[in-house]
């Protein structure tokens, strides 16, 4: 019985991390600029979450605040941070520096704005109830598992059969030839990171209701994403999905097995094997030079 | 306004001279405070930090100092790395005589460096037994978790909660608690029956509350701090766990206490008594109440009397006409030993430990209650 309640939990925590993660795939797969600010959007959006829950606001007008906050902060990033600094021939460091300096700057916006605290959403969705002998289940499984499966059908069909999906797809392939079928690279880079910074939400706010926020989420996100993203490959957003998964379900089946100390570890080890025997990841492409 | 070049340069030159001219009339005191004010546990940064700002302010009201105090903020981010840079800072950059700090990991790593330099570190938050004897210039103004846990087991075999489950945190804080509960339950006929440790930055506890189910015990201690111990108690309490909750003077944070999964947590502190009557105490509960519209905690009491002790200690030097030191400042603790603070008359052991008896709270109504 232990098993599958530690099973039960890891597909709802790996649920929660596949979301997190695919935004971030999503993006630089697109892009292939490394968003280091994706944990910040995370935060945004949590945050924004909180706010409407702490002004009595209903759950949708709460989850609504948290798209249009992390879907605007994606699209300023990609707008007047990426943008200028890829203009000027920026290096990847530049980049990286620049985002990860706005990471900062947003989590001293919400110490400022919510206190240095730790901060949930109260509700009844995350009581979980025992369903047989030994194994308790909250709605907010349903709730994760279904939001997951549902988004990721609902991108896969946009990526796949749309005119936009296809050429976000080919976007990182070659924009050159993207302009010469009549498509602007720049509006399918803030399509990207419209779009990934908004399958963020999910996952925030049921972070928000489960294990709680406080400020400095932004690193822990990234760290999740960048795991998942080099396990399912790099810029796969099915892999960083299945990864992100994998990762928690790992994560809490692992302490079957061994010391509860080993639980955030297990997921890195998976990490490590993946970058000695299979450097592309789940879905990724080899290369070879 | 027109400004001449020879009027530019004597500013320059008493601009250029002022801070020599400041050390050389000792015009200030330099106190540092190595606080965690960024990261998961910021929110202990800034509740020591509140209660430094109005023992300050009491200070600078009563005029009780002939040079002022320059205090000198670092961050410790609450790790021991943070805690040995921002030491090293303190000491070396902005030469401070008397650092306060808190969090075991943070106080480990920084006291060899103070030490080097003389300086006089005084912890109020970090409970880790390590601390006791860290060194002749490293004073504890708070009980450490070894005079805590003791202080809870009568309580737990009046209450029958003989069977414990124990989650901690990998560190001196997490193993000195479980040594403690290992040592102490055995004695009132009870037992360890699980403990699992975790990582400082781990957030996700399902998996471990069906750990913790699963080995059935009476109540449940976890040793961590910050925004995980919220993490832990909502957790636990969400996924079945609904065992008596323990802990150690770290869940008395605001956060925890607005928690509505935290109602009934128990938790040790030593003895704070608002209702006391001595000045020290009595003008600190009121000021913190017109200024915070709330009660203080044993944080706030703490870092209170931390600041309030170097002004006690500078003023009798200045009295005396020493200079004001690390050396002279614990030469200056020794010779006195008591001192009146806030809770009552506090004194000193030749290792720098203030004695205070513990008291048991539970967290009723979202505030913290005595219960024994």
């Amino acid at each position: 019985m232990l098993f599958l309640q530690l099973l039960a939990s890891g597909i709802q925590t790996g649920a929660i991390y596949a979301l997190t993660a695919a935004g971030f795939a999503l993006i630089f797969g697109a892009t292939r600029i490394f968003h280091v600010a994706h944990g910040a959007t995370f935060a945004l959006a949590g945050y924004a979450f909180l706010a409407s829950s702490q002004a009595g606001w209903p759950w949708p007008v709460g989850c609504l605040l948290a798209l249009v906050a992390a879907v605007a902060f994606g699209l300023a990033m990609d707008a007047f941070v990426y943008r200028p600094i890829q203009r000027d021939q920026g290096s990847f460091f530049t980049v990286f520096v620049a985002a990860f300096g706005m990471t900062i700057v947003v989590q001293s916006l919400i110490e400022l704005a919510f206190g240095r605290g730790f901060e949930v959403v109260n509700t009844s969705l995350t009581m979980a109830r025992q369903v047989m002998p030994g194994v308790y289940l909250a709605d907010v499984f349903w709730v994760a598992v279904g939001v997951a499966l549902a988004l990721f059908i609902l991108v896969t069909v946009f990526l796949n059969r749309t005119r936009a999906g296809i050429g976000l797809r080919a976007l990182s392939e070659n924009p050159e030839l993207l302009r010469a079928y009549g498509l602007s690279s720049r509006r399918l880079s803030a399509l990207a990171f419209g779009l990934g910074s908004a399958l963020v939400v999910p996952g925030a706010v049921l972070t928000a209701m489960t294990s709680g926020l406080q400020p400095a989420i932004s690193a822990q996100v990234m760290l999740i994403s960048l795991a998942a993203a080099v396990v399912g490959g790099i810029g796969s957003l099915h892999g960083a999905a299945l990864a992100g998964l994998l990762l928690g379900v790992i994560e809490n089946l692992v302490i079957s097995f061994v010391d509860t100390q080993w639980s955030a570890a297990a997921g890195f080890v998976a990490l490590f094997a993946f970058i000695l025997f299979r450097p592309s990841g789940l879905f990724g492409r080899a290369v070879v030079r | 306004m027109m400004i001449d070049r020879r009027t530019l340069l004597a500013s320059a030159a008493i601009g250029l001279g002022a801070p020599r001219l400041a050390r050389a009339q000792g015009a200030a005191h330099v106190v540092g405070t190595l606080f965690p004010m960024a990261g998961p546990n910021a929110e202990y940064g800034a509740i020591y930090t509140n209660a430094v700002q109005l023992a300050l302010e009491h200070i600078n009201a009563d005029k009780r100092l002939k040079a002022p105090i320059d205090l000198r903020v670092e961050d410790s981010q609450g790790t021991p790395q943070g805690g040995a840079v921002g030491m090293a800072k303190l000491a070396n950059v902005e030469r401070a005589v008397y650092v306060m700090l808190g969090f075991t990991g943070v106080a480990k790593a920084a006291a060899p460096i103070g030490t080097r330099s003389k300086i006089v570190m005084v912890n109020g938050g970090g409970v880790g037994p390590d601390l006791a004897e860290l060194s002749p210039y490293f004073w504890n103004v708070i009980p450490l978790v070894n005079q805590e846990v003791p202080a809870l087991l009568p309580w737990l075999q009046e209450k029958n909660l003989k069977r414990v489950a124990l989650i901690y945190v990998d560190d001196p804080l997490g193993n000195g608690v479980l040594q403690e509960l290992r040592n102490g339950l055995p004695g009132i006929g009870g037992a360890l029956v699980g403990d699992y440790s975790i990582p400082p930055a781990t957030q996700q506890f399902a998996a471990i509350a069906a750990r913790v189910r699963s080995a059935r015990p009476d109540a449940v201690y976890f040793a961590s701090y910050g925004a995980q111990q919220s993490q832990i108690i909502k957790q636990l309490r969400d996924n079945g766990v609904s065992q008596q909750i323990l802990t150690y003077s770290g869940g008395g944070i605001p956060s925890v206490m607005a928690l509505p999964e935290a109602e009934g947590l128990v938790f040790t502190t030593q003895a704070a008594d608002w209702t006391r009557d001595d000045p020290v105490t009595h003008r600190f509960v009121t000021d913190w109440r017109a200024k915070h519209n709330s009660d203080p905690s044993t944080y706030h009491q703490n870092y209170y009397n931390a600041m309030r002790l170097f002004a006690l200690l500078a003023e009798g030097l200045e009295k005396a006409g020493k200079p004001v030191t690390g050396e002279t400042l614990r030469e200056e603790m020794l010779r006195v030993r008591s001192f009146a603070l806030v809770g009552g008359n506090g004194t000193f052991n030749d290792r720098g430990m203030l004695s205070m008896p513990i008291q048991i709270n539970q967290i009723r109504d979202g505030r913290a209650q005595k219960i024994a």
